[in-house]
């Protein structure tokens, strides 16, 4: 392999990052059925992928939990779940972290895991009991609420910075209801402007 | 068993997971966790701006290892 073995060489090779938000949903109804299938296969290879990596780990660590496998548009989603046991929920918070930083983390990981075995780079999505369906639905309130000012008020309303996954959700949130948002700002300060109608 | 799940997190995202060897030390400090990979693997386990890195040592934190350190060297290098 030539991967750079130090991490300034690492960091070159993956230069400029652009943020791909806002094209995620077109390509998906262009394809033809044959790629719309390999692409469900690829994506649930790497949802299996990542679900062996995973399960190692709960066994290492001793951690009760589930792991459930989808595809959500072009990516695939893995979920750690609880089982409906509160306990469980409760071992599993320490893998989700303060703000979910350690899910984070282990999606990150992850993502790595599938890399290394499909050799491309994987968009999946980890969720842990619950964690980031939670938060897709503060945000989606936030995303509802900012649109709600800027038709009532005829100003634009800015939001504070978020992570793409972040915005992604807002602005399906506001388009949801009828108004647009764009991005503004450079990361890790860009966040969303919904533009009043 | 955080040596072990290491291990696996380690194992699991390089090329070379057959030469991943985690010893555990315990220096009057805290522990120290050494992880030792192929030489080709070793910017893999840091990763851009140390993030692979940053990202093992919040699990093994996370995993009860609160102030153990994670030490990421190739087995080239010398003790």
């Amino acid at each position: 392999m030539t991967d750079g073995t130090t991490a300034a060489g690492l960091a070159e090779e993956a230069a400029p990052q652009v943020t791909p938000e806002v094209t995620d949903e077109a390509t998906a109804e262009e394809e033809t059925p044959a790629t719309r299938e390999s692409r469900l296969a690829r994506l649930e290879r790497e949802g299996d992928i990542a679900a062996d990596y995973l399960e190692g780990l709960l066994d290492i660590a001793d951690l009760d939990g589930d792991i459930d496998m989808d595809v959500e548009g072009d990516r695939a989603s893995v979920s750690i779940i609880a089982d409906d046991d509160t306990s469980v929920s409760r071992s599993l918070q320490k893998l989700v972290g303060r703000d979910g930083e350690v899910l984070e983390a282990l999606q990150e990981l992850t993502r790595l895991a599938v890399h290394r075995e499909t050799g491309e780079r994987s968009r999946l999505m980890l969720d842990i009991a619950g964690f980031r369906a939670r938060r897709r639905e503060e945000l989606a309130e936030i995303g509802r609420k900012a649109a709600e000012e800027a038709r009532s008020t005829g100003k634009p309303v800015r939001l504070d910075p978020m992570t793409p996954f972040e915005r992604k959700v807002v602005h399906d949130a506001v388009k949801a209801v009828g108004l647009t948002s764009e991005s503004e700002g450079e990361e890790p300060q860009r966040r969303v402007v919904v533009v009043p109608a | 068993m955080l040596d072990e799940a290491l291990e696996h997190l380690v194992k699991g995202i390089v090329e070379n997971p057959d030469e991943v060897q985690v010893h555990t030390k315990n220096l009057r400090r805290g522990r120290v966790l050494e992880v030792r990979v192929h030489p080709d693997d070793l910017g893999k386990v840091i990763g851009r701006s140390g993030r692979t890195a940053r990202a093992l040592r919040t699990v093994v934190g996370a995993l009860g290892g609160r102030g153990v350190r994670v030490d990421l060297v190739d087995v080239d290098q010398i003790r």
